[in-house]
């Protein structure tokens, strides 16, 4: 970490060997883990991962050399990505299962990302993800429902309510600090849902149902996808628009992560008092990572909610906020790859635990304190910032 | 002319102590004032008053024209006061280049919709960033250029002292604020730091700065203009030999006993 | 009307004590290690699974169910509560005393899930409700024409002890100064070597201890418990501290007493109110936060520079 040798930069060809292996390796080992069928299979292939990350952490040039190479050739690192997403629904072809697993784990990527800007970037807590999250779904269902709304206007509308919602959680983060801001997103968040558990036009604890499928140039996402003549079953369309949404969210870290307002954010996380003297405005900078958490959620929420067309209060618990939040930890604060990794395996492994099916909010419990007390940095710790291309 | 920063009556108490007992200085552009004082004087909270970290009880402060008492601290900074704490305040899990850029907050303009929507207008701000950061490393003794890409937690002491200057610096200030900068540094290091502040005045013959120090090797360097605070007040002012001189002084100094011997 | 004003009184006094009780656990636990507890909740609610588990077993192994045992199974609860209490301090939460807030709120909150998930899946059929006796049954007096029950009169006369207890246990004990010392000031308190574990062990018993008769009052008081309840009592508690502000004891009381008023008055006098009673109860924490943001009695500190 810390004035070492510059590590070897990898040659053109070995880079763009290794960026294009490694990506089909973890897309395969990901295909693997979502059609094996529970028993020991899944066992041995979780011994795997652990072996992996056991192996990450013993030679740490690893994961250097797989930055090097990645930045190396971003472009067939990213085509290649392109691709595997793009061609993983032919692979799993008609089980839909998976495919809604996917989605599920796409849409908790998106929210794991937009509570890292307050969690990992700026170490703010926030316990309102969920509501920011309801309030997107809720939006954008009461629009599509009421008013026959397309989808795609409710998006950039359910999105700026949400926005408005973050900003008004975040007015007291002016004040109050630590557990006093704990409480208030918690008390927000109880608040939210409460509402929409009594108000009559929220369709109280029954919640909102016969959300009607987006369509796109014609094509409506309740119909199967047909590519070349493949025929992909109709989860696939969502699995696609979360897919895009997931790259949005990338996009938007990755973009704030490396710009003055990422370092801001990392500065009030260090030190709030020498952050104000170096002339940074602690308290909106903190207002507006409760408003770009509120604003990707609130995408989160609308395809949510058209993806299952039935929305209740009860998908956007405190429970819910608390397992975003995992999602951050494990994968590692302020790292994005890690914090989608981190979505993915706490979707996807309690699933494929179904033997503990009963245990899942007990498994939770467990790897957020297990996690917190030896591996609080999470998989993936965060990575110094590195500039122009230097190693 | 009139003085670049002007503090007037200030006062400040926490609960029943009194910190600061109707204090005045002042000090005109380009000049080195020096502020001296046994421990517990009041002299940081002098400079936690003047950077708006705290809100003084009573008394003005004006700085380049305009009123900034009570105002906060990232105004304050905006305006061209930088400073340095007593116990180092590094963004100590951030690179040492990183702190330095931190520092340009101030004369960076890139927001949110910048950021996402005019990616290279960001990277090109960050790209003149950094190239300033590395020169302002590059510029003071030591080798913190070397270590750009340490965990500013990890740097030596008088490294860390080194880097909250140049963190300083990086906002372009009229006023500098140095609050015991020698501190944990040997004679060697202490040196080297006065050098650098002269060299830094040459440079930039506009630059004010106010030095803590308990270190009167320092202090002698920049004998013009020396104040001396003792239980909150200010109890001489002067030249640094005349200040040296006071009866008040070696007593707070040395106390009593010593001074009527 | 002055029935219903008695009625409600009766009422608000009750819930403001046991909301008090919980708080002063928060806030006693918070004052020692700057730590937010967010489990004491969930501490406190297995209070009455333990004291229906220990009922059932004494009245299968000695036969004749009876109050008896249940009278026998409440002292013995309180206690393992509170040695739970220190438990989980050992083995969890000692660890996050110096790590940054955040990391000890979130472990706290997890610890929660794990204690609700374990009472579920160990208790008998433990996702159901379960019935809880009221401890004490029957009308001890009347005044302008309400029964005041012996349950509520209960209540309060226990409050009044625990806190006088605490009081004096606080100020004249040696373990009690040493408890104080290290809650005023910190830095204090590690200089003079206060920071042993025994006074951590005393502040876990203890807080636990008194959120264990918390629970109990509060299961009693709803007539009804579940593994989860531990969830709305601890936030309630929690938020009654926080009010208060966090480290004051007057503050919990004060706290404790203000959202059963929030709560007591929304059911009154608010049409739906009892649905709606939370977001009252939520929307004054938030209120008070941004207007006082270290709570009503709280002192707010400034960071020394
Ligand atoms: N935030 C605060 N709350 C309470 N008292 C404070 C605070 N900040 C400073 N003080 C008190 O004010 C007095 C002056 O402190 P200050 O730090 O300004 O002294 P100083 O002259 O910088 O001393 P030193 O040479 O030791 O740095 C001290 O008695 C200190 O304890
Ligand atoms: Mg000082």
């Amino acid at each position: 970490m810390q004035g070492r040798a510059s590590p070897d930069v990898p040659g053109i060809a070995a880079a763009t060997v290794f960026a294009i292996a490694s990506q089909i390796i973890g897309a395969a080992f990901l295909y693997l883990i979502l059609r094996v069928d529970g028993g020991w299979q899944v066992v041995g292939l979780l011994a795997l991962l652990g072996l992996g990350f056991y192996l990450l952490e013993r030679l740490p040039w690893i994961a250097d050399y797989a930055l090097a190479s990645f930045a190396r050739v971003p472009l067939v690192a990213m085509i290649t990505a392109a691709v595997i997403v793009l061609a993983f629904p032919f692979f799993v072809g008609s089980n839909t299962y998976i495919l809604h697993l996917l989605i599920v784990a796409e849409l908790y990527a998106v929210l794991a990302l937009a509570l890292n800007f307050q969690l990992g970037s700026a170490n703010i807590p926030n316990f309102a993800t969920g509501a920011s999250y309801g309030i997107g779904a809720y939006v954008s269902a009461l629009l599509a429902i009421n008013f026959g709304v397309s989808f795609w206007l409710t998006l950039p509308v359910a999105a700026l309510a949400a926005t408005l919602f973050g900003f008004i959680i975040g007015i007291p983060s002016m004040r109050t600090r630590d557990t006093y801001l704990a409480l208030v997103t918690i008390a927000f968040g109880v608040v939210v849902q409460q509402l929409l558990n009594n108000f009559s036009w929220t369709g109280g604890p029954n919640g909102l149902v016969g959300i009607p499928a987006p369509s796109l140039f014609g094509h409506s996402f309740a119909d199967p996808l047909v590519i070349f003549g493949w025929k992909l079953p109709s989860q696939a369309n969502f699995y696609y628009l979360s897919a895009a949404l997931v790259v949005v969210a990338i996009v938007t870290a990755h973009r704030l992560h490396g710009s003055r307002i990422g370092l801001a954010w990392n500065a009030l996380r260090a030190d709030e008092i020498a952050a104000k003297a170096q002339g940074i405005n602690v308290a909106w900078f903190k207002v507006l990572a409760f408003a770009v958490d509120a604003f990707l959620a609130a995408f989160a929420g609308t395809i949510y909610a058209f993806y299952v067309s039935y929305i209740s209060p009860d998908n956007f618990t405190f429970l819910v906020s608390v397992t975003i939040m995992t999602m951050v930890i494990v994968g590692g604060m302020d790292n994005i790859f890690g914090v989608i990794v981190g979505a993915f395996l706490l979707t996807i492994l309690p699933e494929k635990l179904r033997a503990f099916a009963d245990y899942r909010l007990l498994f939770f419990g467990v790897v957020i304190i297990g996690f917190l007390m030896i591996r609080p940095q999470g998989l993936f710790p965060q990575r110094m910032r590195r500039y122009g291309g230097e190693p | 002319m009139s003085a670049l920063l002007k503090v007037e009556n200030l006062t400040m108490r926490f609960g029943g102590l009194v910190a600061l007992n109707d204090v005045s200085l002042s000090i005109d552009k380009g000049a080195v004032l020096a502020v001296i004082g046994p421990n517990g004087a009041g002299k940081s909270t002098l400079f936690n008053v003047v950077t708006g970290v705290y809100r003084p009880t009573s008394g003005r402060v004006t700085f380049d024209g305009a009123e900034i008492t009570d105002r906060p601290s990232y105004e304050v900074v905006d305006r061209g006061i930088a400073r340095t704490f007593q116990s180092s305040r590094l963004f100590s899990d951030l690179s040492v280049l990183d702190n330095v850029i931190i520092g340009m907050h101030t004369r960076t303009r890139t927001g949110v919709l910048t950021a996402l929507f005019r990616p290279g207008a960001s990277r090109r701000e960050m790209a003149a960033c950094v190239e300033k950061a590395e020169t302002l490393l590059k510029l003071g003794s030591g080798d913190l250029f070397e270590q750009r890409y340490r965990p500013a937690g990890t740097l030596a002491q008088a490294d860390r002292r080194r880097l909250e200057i140049a963190r300083a610096l990086a906002s372009q200030p009229k006023l500098l604020l140095l609050d015991e900068p020698s501190v944990g540094m040997d004679d060697m290091e202490t040196d080297a730091l006065v050098a650098d502040i002269t060299r830094l005045r040459v440079q930039n013959p506009a630059l004010s700065v106010i030095l803590i120090e308990h270190d009167m090797r320092v202090v002698e360097a920049f004998p013009q203009h020396v104040t001396c605070i003792d239980y909150g007040s200010k109890i001489a002012e002067g030249d640094f030999a005349a200040v040296r001189a006071e009866p008040r002084v070696q007593e707070a100094y040395l106390g009593k006993a010593v001074a009527h011997a | 009307m002055a029935e219903l004003l008695v009625q409600q009184l009766v009422n608000w006094i009750t819930l403001g004590c046991i909301y008090a009780l919980l708080a002063i656990g928060f806030s006693l636990i918070f004052g020692v290690l700057n730590v937010i507890h967010f489990s004491h909740g969930d501490v406190a609610m297995t209070a009455p699974f333990i004291t229906l588990a220990l009922a059932q077993a004494l009245a299968t192994a000695l036969g004749a169910s009876g109050p008896a045992w249940l009278v026998l199974a409440v002292p013995v609860a309180v206690l393992a509560v509170g040695l739970i209490g220190v438990l989980l301090d050992k083995v969890v939460i000692r660890r996050f005393r110096d790590a940054p807030a955040m990391m000890a709120l979130v472990a706290t909150v997890a610890l929660g899930i794990v204690i609700r998930e374990l009472i579920r899946h160990l208790y008998p059929q433990g996702s159901n409700p379960h019935a809880f006796p009221r401890l004490v049954s029957g009308m001890a007096f009347e005044i302008s024409g309400v029964a005041i029950s012996w349950f509520a009169l209960l209540v309060v006369v226990l409050t009044v002890a625990l806190v006088a207890m605490l009081f004096v246990f606080l100020r004249m004990t040696p373990l009690g100064l040493r408890i104080r010392a290290a809650s005023e000031d910190r830095v204090v308190a590690r200089m003079m070597g206060i920071r042993d574990a025994r006074v951590f062990r005393a502040t876990f018993f203890i807080a636990s201890a008194i959120g264990a008769i918390a629970g109990l009052l509060f299961a009693s008081y709803a007539g009804v418990t579940r593994f989860d309840f531990g969830v709305m009592a601890g936030l309630l508690g929690f938020s009654a501290a926080v009010i208060g502000g966090l480290g004051s004891m007057p503050g919990a009381i004060l706290g404790g007493l203000i959202i059963a008023g929030i709560e007591v008055l929304a059911q009154t006098f608010v049409p739906d109110g009892a649905s709606y009673r939370l977001v009252f109860v939520f929307l004054l924490v938030i209120a008070v936060l941004i207007f006082r943001p270290a709570g009503l009695l709280g002192r707010t500190v400034m960071e020394k520079v």
